[in-house]
């Protein structure tokens, strides 16, 4: 039968693939989609000389995942996973040492963000953004008033219009703190309390996205959700109804730094990244572009007074009262938050 | 002398199709096998000891749920598929032949652009502020847009649009062959319109639409980019489950023991597929 043969073929096309090319300069830099202006590529480029090759990831498992198999292959030279994965990939000595005498900046940093317990000194990580993941509403079809923590999204009217993040941690973090618990518990009966307070949320869920939190309001697809401060402060471009609240319960709060993989291939061009980066004016466009908040405090002095007192970006200290940082959780409580993850997407 | 010119050219392709059997596919599968009878191991993925816990775990009643939902989605899938596929193949191997060649062409030209770019155009067209609502809603046919994306109704439709010629090219293939003389001959002996169709047409197509329903129901059960995109990470298929157990969960072995799982389903189809088309034969000699 040819014409099955032509099937076949389709199917080849179908499953599609992707190469990358290898050549003497490059930079190969690992990040989360929607977290790094293009300008600053192209300078970089244009200024050092180094090509950029960039691949994108939309949650730390993925990221780590993808680092751990290609351990030995120099796929990336350069990643920004959160602080629980940083302390995780250092224990499991996945990094590289940081060169800080080939890192040019590193003082703009605020103290309060370096030589924190995930990585003491900084010896394997520098901060690149942090941000918040907390309530957004639309303000054309929700009550702004209305809406006030956490718990709201139980609320039964805003069945179907719901949208959560596609990450399991944060996901959990919203259960387990409207329970009263911290987000970062491992106590396996408070996570199964989470799962079942959770399994209640599921009917009024409409989608869960990681990739571009934003999107689903921007598509008039949900009114309600969590969604990263970055993406309602890029979503508010497009969509001047679209607010971000901060819930009473608190907000979660994370801070993703580069690494450098074991095996990175261009460990030079690495640090020369992270210094280009830490330049004040760089780590400014890139806060006023993408609406997260700088660690570089040069950076913040360089900031438009709109962007600088812009709420969503840089949080007042009202607005972190019961904040809670994420932290790595170990392998076991991770076990547990998979399985119930798995059950509660399953689940119907 | 030709053969001597033939034979080497014989063993060569003959090495290089093994070669690349014995490798892409039999080395991967076996990795596959051997590490669904492996533990799980936070740091190295996989180690000893050997076990048959993932396959226990499978008999978990969610991952049968999961199953028998993506097996409901695959189902509906082929059948669509099929309605749409079977009078669209038949009206293409009764037109004229250059224009079935250029029809052909038509058919397989969407798989030039990548299915993961097409399934994102799809949810532009079926988003609440989509093409096909502000359109609807521009004609003044309906009021309030229809929430189409971010359900099952959405994942079927992807997976329908992405296999539909996987089912109409084996489809076509045996109308192809269907000899125009057979339906007149059952027509000059009486039967009608509805009997030919049935005695006649349907035996004779079977093949196809068995090798179409294979082709289109196990790949539907594994394309896990379309409810992730279309159905909002919920509708999960089994393809889902396996790759957030290589991905998230980094449980390799039950992740291969779920793909392991996912195979034998497509050897018994295929199974069955030989005994029916045996049972085929064995009645056409009769």
């Amino acid at each position: 039968m040819k014409k099955l043969a032509i099937a076949g073929l389709a199917a080849v096309t179908l499953a599609g693939c992707s190469d990358q090319q290898e050549e003497a300069q490059v930079l190969n830099l690992y990040n989360w989609s929607e977290y790094m202006p293009q300008e600053v590529l192209d300078r970089f480029e244009e200024e050092i000389g180094i090509q950029v090759v960039y691949t994108t990831y939309d949650s730390n498992e993925a990221m780590y995942a993808r680092l751990k198999l290609l351990d030995d292959s120099s796929q990336y030279d350069l990643a920004v996973p959160s602080t629980y994965y940083v302390n995780k990939m250092r224990k499991e000595d996945l990094l590289m040492e940081i060169d800080h005498s080939q890192i040019e900046g590193f003082d703009n940093l605020d103290p309060e963000l370096v030589d924190q317990s995930f990585d003491k000194d900084n010896a394997y990580s520098v901060p690149y953004l942090w941000g918040t993941t907390g309530l957004a509403i639309d303000s054309d079809a929700v009550e702004e008033g209305e809406v006030t923590g956490w718990a709201d999204l139980w609320d039964q009217q805003y069945e179907g219009q719901v949208m959560l993040t596609n990450d399991m941690r944060e996901v959990f973090h919203v259960g387990l703190r409207v329970l009263g618990y911290s987000g970062n518990s491992t106590d396996p009966e408070e996570i199964e309390e989470a799962y079942q307070k959770l399994t209640e949320l599921m009917p009024s869920v409409r989608t869960f996205n990681s990739d571009a939190p934003r999107m689903p309001y921007l598509e008039g697809e949900t009114d309600i959700g969590m969604i990263w401060n970055g993406e309602a402060f890029m979503g508010k471009e497009d969509m001047p109804s679209l607010e971000y609240i901060y819930p009473e319960e608190g907000v979660i709060v994370w801070l993703d730094s580069f690494v450098i993989p074991k095996n990175a291939a261009n460990p030079e061009a690495a640090h020369k990244f992270i210094s280009f980066v830490l330049q004040p004016e760089i780590s400014a466009l890139i806060s006023e572009d993408i609406g997260y908040a700088t660690p570089n405090l040069a950076a913040r002095d360089l900031l438009p007074e709109e962007v600088a007192s812009n709420r969503t970006s840089y949080p007042t200290a009202e607005d972190m009262e019961n904040a809670e940082f994420q932290e790595d959780v170990g392998d076991e409580a991770m076990q547990i938050y998979n399985r119930y993850w798995e059950q509660l997407k399953t689940g119907r | 002398m030709l053969r001597g010119l033939r034979q080497p050219f014989r063993t060569g392709v003959l090495v290089l199709v093994w070669t690349w059997l014995l490798a892409l596919v039999l080395a991967p599968n076996l990795l596959v096998i051997g590490a669904s009878f492996l533990t799980r191991d936070p740091g190295t993925f996989l180690s000893l000891p050997v076990t048959l816990e993932n396959y226990r775990s499978l008999l978990d009643p969610l991952y049968l749920e999961v199953f028998l939902h993506s097996l409901y989605m695959g189902s509906v899938t082929t059948l669509v598929c099929l309605v749409i596929g079977y009078p669209f193949a038949w009206a293409l191997s009764r037109v004229a032949k250059e224009r079935q060649l250029l029809l052909i062409f038509l058919l397989i030209v969407p798989f030039w652009t990548n299915s993961l770019v097409r399934t994102y155009a799809l949810k532009l067209l079926m988003a609440t502020n989509g093409l096909i609502n502000t359109g609807l809603m521009e004609m003044g046919l309906i009021d309030v847009p229809l929430r189409m994306l971010y359900t099952e109704g959405a994942v079927i439709v992807g997976l329908v649009y992405l296999l539909l010629p996987f089912m109409i090219l084996p489809l076509y293939s045996v109308f192809d062959d269907l000899r125009r003389e057979l339906l007149m001959a059952s027509h000059d002996l009486g039967a009608g319109r509805f009997s030919t169709f049935i005695h006649v047409v349907v035996p004779l197509t079977l093949p196809g639409v068995l090798a179409g329903v294979m082709l289109v129901l196990l790949p539907a059960m594994g394309l896990f980019f379309v409810p992730d995109i279309l159905g909002g990470s919920r509708n999960l298929l089994v393809g889902n489950v396996i790759k957030n157990q290589f991905l998230d969960a980094r449980d390799w072995p039950f992740g291969a023991a779920a793909a392991i799982m996912l195979t034998l389903a497509m050897a018994l189809l295929l199974f069955t597929h030989r005994l029916s088309q045996r049972r085929l034969g064995e009645e056409a000699e009769v």
